[in-house]
């Protein structure tokens, strides 16, 4: 009746998987009918292979063998710290910018400013400042996150119902205990839009700060593979970005339903 | 017989302790360069455990002096004292029962109801506990405030407030949005409720009949001009009979002077 416990149907889960499936087959069916040439998109099972040898090869085999998991920890080391560095900022200064418009006047200008330089003009400037590697792709991470968590934290500490305040207010709610117990529950649904929309480019942006020329991580390979001419091992990088990324985003969900009731409720 | 049975008293403020006062109170708001006066020369005294009823049209002005006395915005002109001291901000001893829904909807009706409590853990669970069957709502305590009907939001509203021991309830139209069966629900409660507690009630409406039924005494405000224009003491027995003699009367009155 109200809807407490809901159960998708086996059907309903498929469905998720409808896209990805025909995609697939499309790639299969290109391939095995030999309209699409090798060198331009491999066979899946050529990837599937390359893909096979990466992750569960012996090192030294080939040149990919067995590399996977000392590179997924060093890109996951890089978007973790990135991404936490993003929402330390974000969400306190979000709040802030949402609920005083002086600190909104303030950060208004510089803020929309350096979010519409594209990531990619940092790179430079990152790659003289912290040098190659680690660093630099922590900056560009950690930049490009900020922006989505930010703005959406913002908007919704400014669209908090006053009604909520004042009914606070009446029942004895200080200011500082306000924002635990009423700011940051009411603008639960869209700090939780934002953090994924952060997540979600610090990934693209892993991959930026890797290709400058890092021996590891996920984003190094598919430069390499390039320089190589593995365009097999290319589509395994997108594959496993993709596949880890949609695992992060659900991870992060979960996390935050689990963390607070406002988000399992409302979000 | 029902419980709140009350003798009817030659005057309802009669024998009272003065709770609240309210002095010249006025208050001006500017728009557009214009200068709109909402309130003007409101001048009037509650007894404890007086029920008082604003009436009035809507756009008169209740909610504003409503608001005022919460402490929610500042008068322009004159004071407000509770039980002698003046009103600056709102606080725990005057709480509201607004007419839209106020629940916050991250938490469940007891959450709700406890969110306002303080003090060891056992205490405010046995008094969230006390205070939902008072309203009727304990099979729905895990519920959320969007798996609620309006009326039960508003007796979540309600307990949410009483459970804190205001001195002064403060109630802005909170059954208006209710269709009449749970008005009429809601109206029995709270005369029930009051009779058990003996708060000091200062409701707001627009609804004649309701002012009629609930009020020891009404106070009519004018839209014009932003003041009190009538006090008028009901002085008939309880429970009111919706079409006795005097309550039509009473009600045919107050019809003619809105």
């Amino acid at each position: 009746m109200f809807g407490r416990i809901r159960r998708e149907s086996p059907f309903a889960c498929a469905q998720a998987w409808v896209i990805p499936g025909i995609m697939a087959s499309l790639w299969f069916a290109l391939s095995q009918t030999g309209a699409v040439p090798q060198y331009l998109l491999p066979h899946p099972l050529e990837v599937i292979r390359a893909g096979h040898s990466y992750l569960l090869g012996s090192p030294g085999e080939t040149p990919y063998a067995g590399r996977f998991y000392s590179d997924l920890c060093s890109s996951l080391m890089r978007v973790f710290l990135g991404f936490t560095f993003a929402l330390a900022v974000g969400i306190p200064a979000g709040i802030m910018s949402g609920r005083i418009p002086a600190v909104n006047r303030l950060l208004s200008n510089t803020v929309n400013g350096i979010r519409a330089v594209p990531g990619i003009c940092w790179l430079p400037l990152a790659m003289v400042w912290f040098g190659i590697g680690m660093k630099t792709t922590v900056f560009l991470v950690a930049l490009a996150a900020f922006f989505p968590i930010y703005l959406n934290t913002a908007a919704g500490a400014r669209q908090v119902n006053p009604l909520h305040y004042r009914a606070g207010a009446m029942m004895g709610v200080t200011r500082i205990r306000g924002i635990f117990a009423i700011l940051l529950p009411a603008s639960m649904p869209q700090i939780i839009t934002g953090l994924r929309l952060g997540l979600g480019i610090a990934w693209a942006y892993l991959v930026l700060g890797e290709l400058t020329g890092v021996p590891d991580g996920l984003g190094a390979v598919i430069m390499d593979a390039r320089m190589l001419g593995r365009i097999d091992m290319i589509v395994v990088g997108i594959v496993l970005i993709a596949g880890i990324g949609r695992v992060s985003d659900l991870l992060l969900y979960h996390a935050m339903r689990l963390l607070f009731r406002s988000a399992r409720r409302t979000a | 017989m029902k419980r709140h049975l009350k003798v009817i008293a030659p005057s309802p403020f009669a024998g009272r302790e003065k709770i609240l006062e309210i002095r010249g109170l006025g208050k001006r708001f500017e728009s557009n360069g214009r200068l709109l006066k909402v309130l003007d020369q409101v001048d009037f005294t509650v007894g404890e455990g007086e029920f008082i009823c604003i009436l009035g049209r809507s756009g008169c002005g209740k909610t504003t002096l409503l608001n005022i006395l919460a402490g929610f915005i500042p008068p322009t002109a004159g004071e407000v004292l509770l039980r002698g001291r003046p009103v600056s901000g709102p606080g725990p001893d005057r709480c509201v029962v607004f007419q839209e829904d106020a629940l916050f909807p991250w938490l469940t009706v007891e959450e709700n109801i406890a969110f306002g409590m303080r003090g060891p853990k056992q205490a405010v669970k046995d008094e969230v506990e006390h205070f939902l069957s008072l309203v009727g709502l304990t099979e729905f305590r895990s519920y959320l405030p969007r798996e609620i009907s309006g009326g039960m939001k508003q007796r979540v509203a309600l307990a949410r407030v009483l459970i804190l021991r205001p001195a002064l309830l403060l109630m802005d139209e909170p059954f208006a949005a209710l269709d009449a069966q749970a008005r009429q629900g809601m109206q029995n409660l709270l005369l029930s409720l009051w009779a058990k507690f003996a708060h000091t009630i200062l409701f707001v409406t627009h609804d004649v009949g309701e002012a009629v039924k609930m009020a020891d005494r009404i106070l009519l405000m004018d839209g014009d001009t932003g003041s009190i224009r009538e006090e008028i003491p009901v002085h008939l027995a309880r429970p009111r009979e919706k079409d006795s003699v005097g309550f039509l009367r009473l009600l045919r009155h107050l019809m003619e002077r809105l």
